[in-house]
């Protein structure tokens, strides 16, 4: 008996990528209700923090005095983190239930598990910044940024979901828990509230200005805001696309370390 | 003949625990070899090891002629892997798993067409490929773990404890194919077991591995000759047992037995039952029940250990 010749190459870890990114999405297919607290939590976010903030964006300073085109972007962003965490958590499902041995066994490189997983995460986030759209805009949520605008909320929303797997996933390789989600989820939901979520930079005084100032969150918030509250411009999206990729490729490097120390 | 699997002191601590300690071992093409032990002796360490899956702390090990540490991913291309726990995610379906095990080992779309449909046919699946795994049966699970792992057509299986937990007829119905797989295929197997009837049947060759180290490796006839006689066991009533233990000694060396039991080898074989019955009778102990077994696997891990293989039977 002789193996079946395997075409193992940079095809077969695209394939292998892809399959794993499809696989989560069959899981989703299975069983919906996995996607619960990604999109039911930045619908309450967008509902309650719309309500309660209403006259906020009267002061002048927000750049909108729609209070949807302020926190919907926002919203849009938690749901990302839900959406990338909920990635990990699906790995960190796989490596206690031993599903995870059998991606370990395939042949070649470790690295397109990691890209499935991750790329699997960014897919998801589409459908958390779907819905928050569609509930703002039954709230009278405007796009004055247009088409641009909107595709700039999706690619922060995609990236951040990307950056929150990544750091979801260095935490399950190190772990091997479901359990250890959690770290992900007190991470994100403290790097978001240090950020400019809720309200501009210039009305944040003290350590939470230089926090927001320093906060990578801050530039992608910018980025996926900017269609919601003016007109597009460079100067807000460079620095929100290098913020995503630059943490992509640190909290990337860290994944990988800690799944070539789990499986090397 | 020419080996396929080789390990040369191999040694992996998890900590202050050692779960492997030196063993060495070498399995030839088309063999199906059996690895015998207790839970927790080191069975599947030794496999995760074997398939990549674990760094050993040191020692060495070849699988197809590569190196564990330094080819591993040309390992994986040839090794089949059924894992103890099979490793199926229970919200996919059959089929989905199939054609993600296909594309995980590179085999094409137009390949897997025919031979999905072929595996789960083979393992009595087909009724079952677009249900999700979680409503499969444990030996269904198995079955499928099965099929999955070959897949890519491995010239070497590991199947760690694939029984494990399955009634008499998938366990048959799994021996069946395993013994198919190597007498048509040439597959080498290398099979982990807590059964000693699971080696006894399938294995050409079997390795006893207790607490990490090998304690005994033969044909499964070699290994049952060096026990030599075969066992009596003798059951009594409890407050008779040091004296049935001391009458029947006369007979032939103890082996471990369950409470209230006593066992001995009996050295002239069956010819002589009849002699200790009336020795134990004269001695004034009653004999509830008596029987007298062949040389086992079990009395091989017994010899090697002084204790049985758990669930095998009598235990000290």
């Amino acid at each position: 008996m002789s193996t079946t010749a395997v075409a193992i190459g940079v095809g077969h870890s695209w394939s292998v990528s892809l399959a794993i990114c499809i696989r989560g999405l069959q899981r989703l297919r299975a069983r919906p209700v996995i996607l619960i607290p990604t999109v039911v939590m930045p619908i309450f976010f967008v509902i309650s923090f719309t309500g309660a903030f209403s006259s906020l964006t009267k002061i002048e300073g927000y750049g909108t005095s729609n209070i949807f085109n302020w926190m919907a972007p926002y919203a849009a962003l938690q749901g990302a983190v839900f959406a990338g965490v909920g990635g990990a958590m699906s790995a960190a499902d796989d490596i206690e239930n031993g599903f995870f041995d059998r991606l370990l066994l395939t042949p070649g490189s470790r690295l397109p598990i990691l890209i499935g997983t991750t790329g699997y995460s960014g897919v998801r986030s589409i459908i958390p910044t779907t819905c928050v759209l569609g509930v703002a805009a039954l709230g009278g949520l405007e796009l004055p940024g247009g088409v641009i605008g909107l595709v700039s909320l999706y690619v922060a929303t995609a990236g951040l979901s990307v950056v929150f797997c990544l750091i979801g996933l260095t935490i399950a390789y190190r772990l091997r828990s479901l359990r250890s989600m959690m770290i992900v989820q007190v991470i994100g939901f403290s790097s978001m509230f240090l950020s400019v979520g809720q309200v501009p930079i210039d009305f944040l005084e003290g350590w939470l200005h230089d926090a927001a100032r320093l906060n990578p969150l801050t530039n992608v918030l910018r980025l996926a805001r900017q269609g919601f509250v003016g007109e597009m411009s460079w100067d807000l999206t460079w620095p929100g696309l290098v913020a995503i990729a630059l943490m992509a490729l640190f909290t990337g490097a860290s994944a990988f370390r800690a799944l070539m120390k789990l499986a090397p | 003949m020419t080996a396929v699997i080789e390990a040369t002191g191999l040694i992996r601590r998890f900590g202050e625990i050692i779960a492997v300690d030196g063993v060495d071992l070498s399995v030839d093409k088309g063999e199906i070899f059996g690895f015998l032990g207790p839970n927790g002796a080191g069975k599947s360490t030794v496999v995760r090891m074997l398939t990549t899956l674990l760094h050993p702390t040191s020692g060495s090990a070849r699988v197809g002629g590569c190196d564990v540490m330094t080819q591993a991913g040309d390992i994986r291309k040839m090794i089949g892997v059924a894992l103890q726990d099979a490793a199926i995610d229970p919200l996919m379906t059959g089929s989905e798993l199939i054609r993600l095990q296909a594309v995980l080992h590179g085999i094409p779309r137009s390949v897997i067409r025919t031979r999905g449909p072929e595996l789960l046919e083979r393992v009595g699946l087909t009724g079952a490929i677009d249900r999700r795994v979680g409503t499969y049966s444990g030996g269904m699970r198995r079955r499928l773990d099965l099929a999955l792992s070959l897949v890519h057509e491995p010239q070497i299986l590991f199947l760690d404890e694939p029984t494990t937990g399955l009634d008499p007829t998938s366990r048959q119905a799994l021996w069946q194919e395993v013994r198919r797989l190597n007498a048509e295929l040439g597959t080498t197997v290398f099979l982990t077991t807590q059964y000693l009837e699971e080696a006894d049947q399938l294995a050409g060759r079997v390795a006893i591995i207790d607490h990490g180290k090998l304690v005994r490796e033969g044909t499964p006839t070699a290994l049952k000759g060096t026990v030599g006689a075969p066992t009596l066991r003798v059951e009594v009533d409890l407050e008779s047992v040091a004296l049935a233990r001391t009458v029947m000694r006369g007979f032939g060396g103890e082996r471990p037995s369950r409470e209230g039991r006593v066992a001995i080898g009996l050295d002239e074989g069956a010819a002589r039952v009849a002699d200790v019955v009336r020795a134990l009778d004269t001695a004034g102990v009653t004999v509830i029940h008596l029987e007298l077994d062949a040389p086992s696997l079990d009395d091989v891990f017994a010899d090697a250990t002084g204790r049985r293989l758990e669930g095998s039977g009598d235990e000290q």
